[in-house]
Formats: C-alpha cells, sequence, structure tokens
C-alpha cells in the first residue's frame, strides 16, 4: 500500500514536476529576482558595485587604508541589511558606503596621476639638463669654430708676412747677385729683356771658341745670379768684330755663343730655355777702326727675358 | 550630539568647495547632495527626529569628502596631463 502510494505519488509528482518544471524553473527565477530586487536596497547593490570597482583600480595599491575603510562601511550597510533588512538605516549605511569606495577610487586615481606628474616632472628637469647639455656642446663647438677662424686669420698673416720676407729677401739676393754680376760684366735693361755683355776677349783666346778657366768662372757667376733671379727665355748671342770674312765670323760667332749656353746648361740653366745665335759682326757697339772698339765688339750677349711681365 | 555633526558636515562642505568642487561636474553633483542633506537634517532635527538627523548628516559628510576627493582628482590628473604637454613642448624645442 505505502509503496505503492509512494510509487503513485512519486510517479504522479514525477510527472507533475515534468509538466511543471519550465513553469517551476520560471518560478525560481522570478522568486530568485524578485527576492534580489525587492529585499536587497539598490544602495547596498550600488554599494557592492562601488567597491568593486575601486577594489580593481589602483586604489588597492595607491589608497588601501581608504579602500579599508571603504570596505568596513559596507560591511556595516550589510550586517544592518541582515539584521533589519531594507530599513532605513541600512539605505543610509549603504548610501555612505557607496561613497566611501568612490572616495577610495578617486584616492587611488589622484595619487597615480600624481605619480605620473612627478615622473613627468623629473623627466622635465632632466630633459632641460639635456637641452643645457646641448646648447652649452653647441656654444663650445661655435666658440671653436670662432678660435679656428681667428687662427686661420693669424695663419694668413703669418704666411703673408713669410711671403713678404720671402720676396723682400728674393729681391735682395736678386739685387746683389746683379750688383756682383755687374763687377763682371754690362748688364743693361732694354727692351728685349735685361742683356748682360761678356767680353769676348774674357772668354776666348783669339779665334777659339773653347771657353778659357777664367771663363768659367765667370759664367759660374752669370748662372747663379741667373738662376736665383729667375727668368723665362735666356738668347746667348755671339758677335765678332769686322775683321775676316763674313761667313767666317758668323760661324765663329756661333759657336763661342753655344759654348756659353752649353756651359750655362751645366750650371742649373734648363737646356729648353736657352738658346744660341751667331750674329757676327752685326750690331757693332763700337767703331771697328780701333783696337778698342774692336775688342768691345768682340762680345757674347746673354739676353734674359724677366719671369714677370 | 546632532548639533556636532552638523557642524562637522558643514566644515566638510566648506573644505570641499575650497578645495575646488564647485569648478567639477561630478565633484559639483555631490557637494550639492551634500548642501541638501544638511538641509534636510536641520529640518528633522527641528521636528525632534535627531536619529534620522544623525545619519542624514552622515550621508551629508560623506557626499562633501568625496566631493573633496573627485576635485583633488581631476586636479591631478589635469596637472599629470599638463606636466605631460610640457615635457613633449620642451623636447621639441630641444629638438629644433
Amino acid at each position: 500500500m505505502m509503496t505503492r502510494r509512494t510509487r503513485s505519488l512519486k510517479t504522479h509528482s514525477l510527472s507533475a514536476l515534468r509538466a511543471t518544471l519550465p513553469a517551476l524553473i520560471a518560478l525560481g527565477l522570478a522568486s530568485i529576482v524578485a527576492c534580489g530586487s525587492a529585499a536587497v536596497p539598490q544602495e547596498l547593490m550600488d554599494a557592492r558595485a562601488a567597491y568593486a570597482n575601486a577594489a580593481k583600480g589602483p586604489a588597492a595599491e595607491l589608497a588601501p587604508a581608504q579602500l579599508d575603510t571603504a570596505k568596513t562601511s559596507l560591511d556595516v550597510a550589510q550586517k544592518s541589511f541582515d539584521s533589519d533588512g531594507p530599513s532605513q538605516k541600512t539605505k543610509d549605511l549603504a548610501y555612505v558606503a557607496e561613497r566611501r569606495a568612490e572616495i577610495a577610487a578617486a584616492e587611488g586615481s589622484r595619487e597615480k596621476a600624481e605619480r605620473k606628474r612627478a615622473a613627468a616632472d623629473k623627466d622635465f628637469k632632466s630633459t632641460q639638463m639635456e637641452g643645457l647639455e646641448k646648447t652649452k656642446e653647441q656654444l663650445d663647438a661655435e666658440r671653436r669654430a670662432r678660435e679656428a677662424a681667428n687662427q686661420d686669420v693669424n695663419k694668413t698673416k703669418a704666411e703673408l708676412a713669410a711671403e713678404k720676407a720671402a720676396r723682400a729677401e728674393a729681391e735682395k739676393r736678386a739685387a746683389a747677385a746683379l750688383a756682383s754680376l755687374q763687377e763682371i760684366a754690362k748688364v743693361k735693361e732694354e727692351s728685349r729683356g735685361v742683356v748682360i755683355t761678356l767680353s769676348g776677349s774674357v772668354l776666348f783666346a783669339t779665334g777659339k771658341s773653347d771657353l778659357l778657366p777664367i771663363a768659367k768662372e765667370k759664367l759660374d757667376q752669370v748662372a747663379k745670379a741667373l738662376v736665383s733671379q729667375g727668368f723665362k727665355a735666356i738668347v746667348v748671342q755671339g758677335y765678332t768684330d769686322s775683321r775676316g770674312s763674313a761667313s767666317d765670323n758668323q760661324t765663329l760667332s756661333l759657336k763661342r755663343a753655344q759654348s756659353v749656353r752649353d756651359y750655362l746648361t751645366t750650371q742649373q740653366i734648363p737646356a729648353d730655355k736657352i738658346t744660341a745665335e751667331g750674329l757676327g759682326a752685326s750690331k757693332p757697339v763700337a767703331s771697328n777702326d780701333s783696337a778698342d772698339g774692336r775688342a768691345e765688339n768682340r762680345r757674347v750677349e746673354i739676353v734674359v727675358t724677366p719671369d714677370k711681365g | 550630539m546632532p548639533q556636532d555633526s552638523l557642524t562637522a558636515a558643514q566644515a566638510d562642505v566648506k573644505g570641499a568647495e575650497v578645495g575646488g568642487a564647485a569648478d567639477n561636474p561630478k565633484a559639483a553633483l555631490h557637494l550639492k547632495l551634500a548642501k541638501d542633506q544638511i538641509e534636510l537634517a536641520q529640518k528633522q532635527i527641528k521636528d525632534g527626529d535627531n536619529e534620522a538627523a544623525a545619519r542624514t548628516l552622515d550621508r551629508a559628510q560623506a557626499d562633501a569628502e568625496l566631493a573633496l576627493s573627485l576635485a583633488k582628482e581631476a586636479k591631478a590628473q589635469a596637472d599629470a596631463v599638463d606636466a605631460n604637454e610640457q615635457v613633449g613642448k620642451l623636447r621639441k624645442e630641444i629638438a629644433k
């Protein structure tokens, strides 16, 4: 009987359950929801949400004291709800608890912002130092450039002075060379250049074109003067007096000029800058009627085209 | 007893105002709530409902404190943004 009844009850309740299951579930859910919204006041739900929000924000690390105060405040509200239900007191306590949670959240955010600001200030200072360093470097570079420029000016001045001194020295040397040359030869400035005239009797034996030993000494001095003074080109011209045949005179004068030219090339006068010409008895410089005049006409002229001009 | 709480709440409101709560919308809202509740508490005290007045003043105080915290937070945030901008400007100036 019992068993049957139980079974029938079971069967009944099972089928009933099966039939009413969706309704039961719906009812159950509704009752839970209804219980939640009706029983727990909005203030307490807000307080819980505010606390959960604060706890997962920066307050947990940066405002722990305020967060703890908020937790205590929430617990007090919860206890009030547990004992009194959704009373005005519970609502007031929950209201305060929500503010405490929001205060904790705000303090955490504030602390975070202040740290950010402190970091930025530090960054600002170091950037300033960086800029200062850079400016200093720029100024240093500018100063160095200025000093280098001054040095260049000084160097240029020194170079100019040295050049001037060298030029003066060269002029002095040239003048000295010219003076020493004037002791052994006639030196004249003509339109065709500087003409150094050497007496034939000093350079050659009569009728010969080989240089006498004394001639070499004189030509050494001439060469020295020419090298020190500088020149563009040199023409060695040989002349004779009017005695003898013109062709003989021409040949002799050329040979003598060539002897002088060849010797000068051995004394640092470049061969490509010096040529020889035989002009015989042409262009006498004195009368061929007297012995002295003829002696003057027997000569070698070294025509120097100056380097400059 | 409620008189002390009233004075304390009024002082907190003053503090929030000095702290610039009126300049920030969210802080200004809580400042207003605090003031409204002080007014309500004064009425409750007048009506002899000291217990209700004390709880209303607790609410007022919490709102006033929150108003000050929000004002301070807003200022700190603005300062942080400003400081970052200053660094950016300086960096650009130096890079020139």
